[in-house]
């Protein structure tokens, strides 16, 4: 495996609203770059944009990931539809697979059970969840002072 | 589930920063998958808009790579054992100083531990030994893999930054956006 494959991660969710254009959307590339921006003007709450570099072993980690997940085998055509609610985008490249998933906001396991495409879905939710997870931790840790 | 990839040859070298590695292998086929290739939206105001925060790569803040966070130094390790406990980082990491923050997060699916922990010093040398003395050990039978989270940035990026991979599959002239579009007013 070359010291630097192909590697690119974003994931995106939104919705246009009563207070614009609110949305959480993240990136990590290859070389460590990772950016986060997250924007509601609900009570005047202002855009918040972060951009850290992660070390290679991080890197590797988020790759592990989402090989783990399987999710490159998934296909979003029977996911259900972006919607009035809202939209969740998952953009990978891996090498030489490259996928850009679309699909409607994910309330709960239930509307994953209800839809199409249960099993795929679920890949989904789960992976986006922990990336997610990842990615507030990495936020936190680098740029909240802890309350006393 | 049966893949619908599409194979796309169209790679142009020299499109991308990831120039050099493409210019060497520039009839790689790509396999694409997903309604986002088919989606024309476009945005300016997430990560490809401008202006981002950024830590400060000032000497004091720096050490070889790594990069200072806010607080202090963030160790990331990985290889953790799926049932390794908060209070089994603690004690493995505590030796090289006061660990001042732990996230050892979970599975969402199972519960159990993801794989990795990220653990904080408030000094450099706390956290180098930490990683010395730790990559490569054991917790729990697995062996760990330990290093800075952070470091400072490899490479220069146009700061207007740029659309993925998509915009490009797209067709478009370039993976650049032509300027910026506005963003959504704020007040």
């Amino acid at each position: 495996m070359p010291a630097q494959e192909e590697f690119y991660v974003r994931y995106y969710s939104g919705h246009q609203g009563r207070y614009g254009h609110e949305f959480i959307e993240f990136e990590f590339h290859a070389d460590g770059r990772c950016r986060y921006a997250n924007n509601s003007n609900y009570r005047n709450d202002s855009l918040i944009k972060k951009e850290m570099t992660v070390s290679p072993l991080m890197i590797k980690e988020l790759k592990r990931i989402i090989a783990d997940s399987e999710v490159m085998k998934e296909d979003d055509h029977k996911w259900p539809k972006k919607n009035v609610v809202g939209k969740q985008e998952l953009e990978i490249r891996f090498g030489n697979e490259h996928v850009s998933f679309e699909t409607a906001k994910i309330g709960s396991l239930v509307d994953v059970q209800g839809s199409e495409d249960p099993e795929g879905l679920r890949v989904f939710y789960y992976l986006v969840q922990d990336l997610k997870c990842l990615v507030f931790s990495l936020i936190t840790l680098h740029w909240k002072i802890k309350p006393i | 589930m049966t893949d619908r990839y599409e194979i796309d040859l169209s790679v142009r070298p020299g499109d991308d920063l990831q120039d050099e590695e493409m210019a060497e292998t520039p009839q790689v086929a790509i396999k694409r998958k997903g309604r986002g290739f088919q989606s024309g939206d476009q945005r300016g105001d997430g990560v490809n808009s401008s202006s981002f925060d950024k830590l400060n790569t000032v000497d004091e803040s720096t050490h070889g790579k790594a990069l200072k966070s806010i607080e202090g130094w963030i160790v990331l390790i990985t290889g953790v054992h799926e049932e390794a406990t908060e209070e089994d980082i603690q004690d493995k990491f505590g030796e090289f100083g006061e660990v001042k923050n732990v996230h050892l997060n979970l599975d969402r699916r199972t519960g159990y531990v993801k794989g990795y922990a990220l653990v904080e010093y408030a000094n450099y040398s706390e956290a180098e030994d930490a990683i010395s003395n730790m990559n490569g050990a054991k917790l729990l039978d697995q062996t760990l893999t330990c290093d800075f989270a952070f470091v400072k940035p490899t490479s220069v990026h146009d700061d207007r930054g740029r659309r993925g991979f998509t915009s490009r599959s797209r067709g478009g002239h370039n993976g650049r956006r032509q300027g910026r579009s506005s963003s959504p007013s704020r007040r």
